[in-house]
């Protein structure tokens, strides 16, 4: 019985030891890009490297910079605008799907979600030349509001797949009883399945709201205006430009950008897991 | 279910038809859009006009050498990175699965790396990996395994390496949270007749726990490899194809002829290709799924 | 639970109707959309933002200028993607490289024909400047400034070494081989900075060594850039590049001018926007500038410049106002403090450019070359790349990969 806890401590000790490596060897690289965003440009290219910069050469200089000089918050602004837009609109229709697919039998059932099914195997990025063409077409190019039907369209599949696994397992029962008491198709839509699916639209929506925060080669492709551009873009844009890269700002401006959506992930982690598990589990 | 007579369709349609009409203006009239853009001349010079072309530009993408290179790259980063993320990831389930205290925090920061956005995250790893980088810095100078600086992101296999690690980086937290999931639903008493049949630890991975998350591995494959395919934003950043197109993979190098080249014909043949025999994959993994649920 | 949801919608609610208010807000004047390559943050960016163009609209109220900044090549990228897309803007600040593909697929405004005041405008202009603007007999553009490159070197690490300054391509090679080696930290130096393999950087060991990269007429490749000089010159650069000398097109390396301010590459081969870049990010640096070292065909750098274009979709009568007042001396003074030469004749006397350290870069543009003003150079400069690419990694010779070269060339002139 001793030895047997022995190894069972041994065993624990060795399973923390591992996952304290594993989370130091994760978190690294975010570590040192906070780092270096803390020190002078100039300091970027001195030697030796350091990991952590001298305490005294410890500066705030390219916050500074992103936040007064740079179009921070315009960016910042049109990254909100398209994701909260994105979220919104996309939870609107696909729970609504959803709620029809998951709930009715109906004829096309099938085929559209036969379609859903379909586009989730296809990677995005491959349908980017006729979109385009799509977008020029409807006069969306270089529109910051054009960005959101695309986006919207992109998660509609994952996100009907979701939000129906979680209207499927809405007890009938509960339904029964409104049909019986005469509503509407609209009223149970809105009174019952929408908020016995919140969980999931909610979780779905963190997803959506992280695709359209981060998304950078659709955007890149369409917006052309300093002032449409979007987080990622600005970003890779400070990057490309010349000979030579103030990476302190590239990485100011980064910790900026993530600031939002780590918070967000640290406050709604419970659904993160659920929207993750849902689909897994599953299968 | 709702009798017949209770369905009232209209309402029924409205709710359906916003989302439909959305994704099938901006997703599925791509798709076919693409397969008939792929059978014409499309660049700039044919603006105008776009004459049909039969299989022209699918002879021209498999004639392409350089399509052939970003082919492989594909198919390497594809090989390297699925099962990579996917082993670290099981690994780090089955310790956390095992532990009580922390085991919120271990997940939550060995997720970060999930919402940290690719724009990001790439721009960090190219500064990482830079040839006067902190890391051949560390690997020369402080632990000495090294006798120069390794050129990470000048060379083709270097710079998809860099690709690849990142890739793993940034999927080991999503493997991580849907294995533990499938891990906590394997029925413990299942590891304990095996424990009594005189299995290790290995046994019981290999005959409980692997049997017991199979479906969660099959699922987890699609997605990964569909991913892999998709690695656009992380090549783009670090290497830009650099040297020469040798780093490109499928995505970047069809989005350099179509907007660098103007060769849209021949990138819509190339996109077509791609998601055709992905979906092709994905139908063969999809019947082993339902196979195993049979 | 509940109050931290309602508190966050609370909060998204407050962010959209703000990002909605901003992305509708616009004025009704007229906008003219000036796409151009000076970096986001450079003086050349600053000068046009907070001088040039609030000068502008206050002389021509009611037009507004929206003026983005693209990265150089993405800009040539954009360009095309948007004449395909409708979406162009009024007026480009073009790489006169890019004119001759630019009018092929139709889409600049001959200038001569539309505007009845155009060989008044033109006429303060350098002839010479505005002869990157003639395609076909008619001018598609405005000359904008004028450039070329020449040798930069880090003054003390030449002294260190005890490297005069090269001025025949064999005492260049030895200069390279020389400079290049390690520093007291350890670290590796490199003796010449090169930032890419195309033809604004291989153009001029081309000529000096007195190769060339097509026949005067512009028509046929073979003969030319797989020509006995220029395989020559392509095997030197090659040759260094193995050995260490040169550095710079990586992905990994050092940028240029972090690396030549820090002591790490001591030559290099730029224009003169490159002083005022110094002086803001590396102002200890002592360094000196000398013409490119002459080889069998001279000292012949290659020369650059940009024009100002302007598209069929323009508001014609707005964009040909901005044209004139980006060429007139007043801009070109300004623009002349960040290190763009001006080609406005009067600006040319003002005080400004006058004191200016022109005078080595002025002396270049003599000898320089332009390179190939064909539709189709963009497509024959990636294949430049290429093969220059597959030389330096030893994967083929420089004979090979230029015959191969200019197979592909040939068909792209025909």
């Amino acid at each position: 019985m001793k030895s047997l806890n022995g190894a069972k401590i041994r065993g624990m000790i060795l399973r923390y030891f591992l996952l304290a490596l594993g989370t130091v060897i994760f978190t690294l690289p975010m570590i040192y890009m906070i780092s270096t965003s803390l020190r002078p440009n100039g300091a970027l290219y001195e030697y030796p490297p350091r990991f952590f910069p001298k305490w005294e050469a410890l500066t705030l200089e390219n916050y500074g910079y992103i936040l007064n000089q740079s179009k921070f918050y315009v960016n910042f602004l049109n990254s909100a605008f398209v994701s909260l837009s994105t979220i919104t609109l996309a939870a609107a229709v696909s729970s609504a799907m959803a709620f029809v697919l998951g709930k009715f039998k109906l004829k096309v059932n099938k085929l559209i979600f036969g379609f859903i099914i379909l586009t989730m195997i296809i990677p995005g990025t491959t349908m980017i030349v006729p979109q385009f063409e799509l977008a020029t077409k409807l006069n969306l190019v270089n529109q910051l509001w054009g960005l959101i039907p695309f986006y919207v369209a992109w998660v509609i599949p994952f996100s009907t797949f979701m939000i129906k696994g979680f209207m499927e397992n809405i007890p009938g029962e509960i339904m029964e009883a409104s049909w019986i008491d005469g509503a509407s198709v609209w009223t149970v839509y809105t009174r019952i399945a929408l908020p016995l699916a919140s969980p999931a639209i909610a979780s779905v929506s963190i997803f959506n709201f992280l695709t359209a925060w981060e998304e950078y080669p659709w955007a890149n492709t369409v917006i052309n205006d300093t002032s449409k551009r979007t987080l990622p873009i600005a970003i890779a844009g400070f990057f490309g430009q010349h000979q030579f890269t103030q990476w302190g700002y590239v990485f100011a401006m980064s910790v900026l950008t993530l600031i939002p959506v780590v918070l967000i992930f640290i406050l709604c982690q419970k659904f993160f897991v659920q929207g993750l598990t849902a689909g897994s589990v599953k299968g | 279910m709702i009798t017949k007579s209770r369905l009232n369709r209209t309402q029924l349609i409205a709710l359906l038809l916003p989302g439909l009409l959305l994704f099938a203006a901006f997703t599925v009239y791509p798709i076919i859009r693409l397969f008939w853009m792929s059978l014409c001349d499309m660049s700039f010079s044919s603006m105008l006009t776009q004459p049909f072309n039969g299989i022209e530009n699918y002879k021209e993408v498999f004639q392409d050498q350089t399509f052939w290179t970003v082919f492989v790259n594909s198919i390497v980063y594809t090989l390297i990175t699925v099962p990579g993320q996917m082993a670290i990831g099981l690994f780090t389930a089955i310790l956390l699965n095992g532990i009580k205290r922390f085991s919120v925090t271990f997940r939550v920061i060995n997720y970060l790396p999930v919402v940290t956005s690719w724009v990001i995250a790439s721009l960090v790893f190219r500064y990482i990996f830079n040839t006067e980088g902190l890391l051949n810095y560390f690997l020369w100078k402080v632990v000495g395994i090294t006798s120069s600086n390794i050129r990470w992101l000048d060379t083709r296999w270097g710079g998809i390496s860099v690709a690849m690690i990142l890739g793993i980086w940034k999927g080991i937290g999503w493997n991580m949270v849907i294995f533990l999931a499938a891990l906590q639903q394997v029925p413990q008493d299942l590891y304990e007749a095996s424990e009594i049949d005189g299995c290790g630890a290995w046994g019981k991975f290999v005959h409980v726990t692997l049997p017991g998350i199979k479906g969660t591995i099959l699922f987890a494959l699609i997605e990964l490899t569909i991913g892999g395919f998709n690695v656009f934003t992380s090549i783009k950043m670090i290497t830009g194809g650099k040297p020469a197109h040798q780093t490109d993979t499928l995505l970047t190098w069809m989005y350099y002829k179509a907007f660098s080249t103007g060769k849209f014909g021949y990138a819509a043949a190339l996109s077509f290709v791609m998601a055709f025999s992905l979906g092709l994959l994905a139908i063969v993994q999809f019947r082993m799924m339902r196979n195993r649920d049979n | 639970m509940r109050t931290r949801t309602k508190l966050l919608a609370a909060l998204l609610a407050c962010l959209m109707i703000l990002t909605v208010g901003s992305a509708f807000a616009e004025g009704e004047t007229v906008t003219i959309n000036f796409w151009h390559h000076y970096s986001a943050q450079s003086a050349e960016n600053e000068t046009l933002m907070n001088v040039l163009i609030p000068a502008f609209e206050a002389e021509n109220p009611g037009i507004k200028v929206n003026a983005v900044s693209h990265e150089w090549a993405e800009l040539h990228d954009k360009v095309l993607v948007s004449a395909k897309s409708n979406a162009l803007p009024d007026v480009a600040r073009c790489d006169i490289a890019w004119l001759p593909e630019f009018q092929k697929m139709g889409i600049l405004v001959a200038l001569d024909e539309e505007m009845p005041d155009f060989a008044e405008v033109s006429g303060k202009l350098l002839d010479s400047a505005m002869s990157t603007s003639v395609i076909g007999g008619h001018n598609y553009a405005l000359a904008l400034n004028t450039n070329s490159k020449i040798v930069f070197y880090n003054k003390t690490m030449l002294e260190e070494a005890g490297v005069q300054v090269p001025t025949t391509m064999d005492e260049w090679v030895e200069a390279v081989k020389k400079l290049s080696g390690e520093n007291a930290n350890g670290q590796q130096v490199w003796g010449w900075n090169e930032p890419a393999l195309a033809g604004w950087n291989i153009c001029p060991f081309i000529w000096s060594f007195g190769g060339s990269l097509t026949n005067e007429d512009q028509t046929v490749a073979t003969g030319y850039i797989n020509g006995p000089a220029t395989v020559k010159a392509v095997e030197t650069f090659a040759e260094l590049v193995k050995e260490g000398g040169i550095t710079g097109f990586n992905s990994g390396d050092i940028p240029m001018t972090d690396g030549f301010g820090t002591g790490r590459y001591a030559m290099m081969l730029e224009g003169p926007w490159k002083s005022a870049e110094l002086a803001g990010a590396y102002p200890d640096v002592a360094y000196g500038t000398a013409p490119i070292p002459a080889g069998e065909g001279g000292s012949i750098s290659v020369l650059g410049g940009e024009d100002i274009a302007m598209f069929n979709s323009a508001n014609k009568e707005a964009a040909w106002k901005f044209m004139q007042f980006m060429t007139s001396e007043f801009a070109e003074t300004e623009m002349d403090k960040c290190g763009q030469i001006p080609v406005n004749k009067a600006a040319l006397e003002s005080e400004t450019v006058k004191a200016a350290d022109y005078a080595p870069f002025i002396e270049a543009i003599q000898t320089a070359k332009a390179r190939p003003t064909v539709a189709a150079w963009s497509e024959m400069d990636n294949d430049l790349t290429v093969a220059m690419t597959a030389v330096v990694t030893g994967e083929k010779t420089a004979q090979e990969a230029m015959d191969e070269l200019a197979a592909k060339w040939d068909e792209l002139l025909k």
